[in-house]
């Protein structure tokens, strides 16, 4: 049984629609990765997620019931926004107010420590320290430990990494993690940092402007695009390189193109001969091992676009292995393109 | 110019010895000051964190309203409940003129808009991530509004203080309202007034040194609550 349904979500600000999401679930214990541009409405999906704000319409029903804002069960999910708040007060009482509001008291300050340490910091130096004695990365590091030290049902974190340094950063994602490792809490990260929600994630989904897009691994092409032919359209990538689609979009300026990891086809060297596919020329950038599956990811940076092919167990490349940096050629099927 | 330093002479001399009349006129303004500083926090929070938290039909207006009673001369509000507490007006029945009630009555008047409006200025710059971030850690309704205030209780504090100071030092409502009557309704700014007028500056200076001294007490009681 889906741990979130999301049903029929609409929301809005100031009348201007944000969300519209028809369906939606996510699996007890699993890690959602969100992905899409700013804007595409990932941290408003997360606030209702968090049950911060209600939706306009539609049902968030949590372990099969409806939930909305204040309602108790709500207490089992936690919401980390970007830019973390810190109360006005030392780091203990900051970490310490969840357990309070919930009246849990005993083995409050081992809690907190323990807390303290899953992000990195020793409780003995920062404990006492004031909101505002705070590097950005701590004070980030302070807000997860905040909502670890609830063991919580659900972490949603709205871009955890955006604004801190690398050993923060690091900090945070290994925080996260052992939190479903020890606790089983689901987990939904909005991030920019594919690798990794590559790494870590079990669904991957994309947003644009409100809409879900597409889940799993597929690459988006965002407009303007321009007619090249009878049902066919291009876009001109940032190097001159022409990508072809097949497909009538409504509006070219704003079309998305998706391409799926799986249609996708690499080559050291363009092939020659009559063929049906279509080929652009790019670089790897990237070689991670998709989780679940095991399989190889390649991102292929082509004109800065970049492109996440699948590749088959044993896959042959022409002469040569992959190597970060190497030119490479991706072909696809300009028929496969699907069109939002 | 000797007659300045004389007087302030003669203020610590008469605040040293327990002048009776300088302490009556102490008491009055404490006392009453405390009252109506009382029902305006009380009342005034509130509505300051309604205005400046929450959005509803006819806020702009209201908070011109604010705004513009912020300026209300001390002098009118004195007319003003005059005459209403007179034994013509609609609460003459009560017997609050010239009585220390009625003074706090028409102070209250004075110092609430000043609590709404600085209480409302402070909870609008309130972080928007506040109501996220508490809400996310589990708060109710109820601990969502003591914690909003308790971030904001700087701006809440300079808004008591800017109407302590405003209610401490007012003589208009003191003297309409309050009839200036020597040891029940004689406060430190209608006596200053009064011994001003006689050519008693030594007693208008003491009682001018008192004023000083609550300020400096609040204010210090202040900064001293602000680093808790």
């Amino acid at each position: 049984m889906p741990f979130y349904e999301v049903e029929n979500l609409v929301h809005a600000y100031n009348r201007k629609p944000i969300l519209k999401i028809r369906q939606m679930k996510i699996e007890p214990g699993s890690i959602t990765g969100l992905v899409g541009p700013n804007g595409s409405g990932k941290s408003t999906l997360l606030r209702l997620l968090g049950f911060v704000e209600k939706p306009l319409k539609g049902e968030i029903r949590l372990d099969g019931r409806p939930v909305k804002p204040f309602d108790p069960c709500v207490r089992q999910v936690t919401l980390l926004p970007q830019t973390p708040y810190l109360l006005k007060r030392s780091v203990f009482q900051n970490v310490a107010y969840g357990l309070m509001v919930r009246k849990q008291r005993s083995n409050l300050k081992r809690s907190i420590h323990q807390a303290l340490e899953m992000v990195g910091l020793d409780p003995g130096e920062f404990g006492m320290r004031q909101w505002d004695e705070l590097s950005g990365g701590e004070a980030q590091r302070v807000a997860l430990a905040a909502r670890l030290v609830l063991r919580p049902g659900v972490l949603l974190l709205d871009e955890p990494t955006a604004s801190v340094d690398a050993a923060s950063a690091q900090l945070i994602k290994e925080a996260s993690l052992q939190a479903r490792k020890q606790w089983n809490t689901t987990l939904v990260i909005a991030s920019h940092d594919w690798q990794w929600l590559r790494e870590v994630c079990d669904h991957i989904r994309h947003l644009f402007r409100g809409h879900l897009l597409a889940t799993g691994q597929a690459s988006l092409v965002f407009g303007p695009w321009r007619p090249a032919g009878p049902a066919m359209v291009e876009k001109v990538l940032p190097d001159g390189q022409r990508l072809q689609a097949m497909g009538h979009p409504e509006d070219l300026a704003k079309a998305v193109a998706v391409f799926d990891p799986d249609d996708f086809i690499l080559s050291n060297r363009r092939p020659t001969g009559p063929s049906k596919l279509c080929w652009v020329r790019g670089s790897l950038t990237q070689l991670s091992v998709e989780k679940g599956s095991r399989r190889l990811l390649a991102t292929v940076a082509a004109g800065n676009v970049p492109f996440a092919a699948r590749l088959e167990p044993g896959e042959k490349h022409g002469a040569c292995p992959l190597v970060p940096g190497q030119a490479l050629w991706i072909g696809y099927d300009p028929l496969k393109v699907k069109w939002y | 110019m000797d007659f300045i330093s004389h007087g302030i002479a003669e203020a610590f001399r008469l605040l040293l010895s327990g002048d009776s009349q300088t302490y009556s006129a102490v008491a009055a303004t404490v006392k009453v000051s405390s009252m109506s500083m009382a029902v305006s926090l009380a009342l005034g929070i509130p509505a300051g964190f309604i205005l400046g938290y929450t959005s509803f039909p006819g806020k702009r207006q209201a908070r011109l309203m604010v705004d513009t009673m912020l300026a209300l001369p001390t002098v009118f509000i004195g007319l003003l409940v005059y005459a209403l507490v007179s034994s013509q007006g609609p609460l003459g029945d009560l017997g609050l003129l010239f009585t220390l009630k009625g003074i706090a009555i028409g102070q209250t008047i004075l110092a609430l808009p000043i609590v709404i409006a600085l209480t409302a200025a402070a909870v609008e710059q309130m972080d928007r991530q506040l109501r996220t971030t508490l809400i996310s850690l589990g708060a109710d309704r109820y601990r969502l509004l003591m914690t909003s205030l308790w971030e904001v209780r700087h701006g809440i504090l300079a808004a008591g203080l800017t109407a302590y100071g405003r209610v401490m030092t007012e003589v208009g409502i003191s003297m309409m309202v309050g009839g200036n009557i020597k040891w029940q309704t004689r406060t430190v700014t209608t006596a200053i007034a009064l011994e001003t007028g006689k050519g008693r500056f030594a007693v208008g200076f003491a009682l001018g040194l008192v004023l000083i001294l609550i300020a400096l007490t609040v204010n210090v009681s202040v900064s001293f609550l602000r680093r808790k």
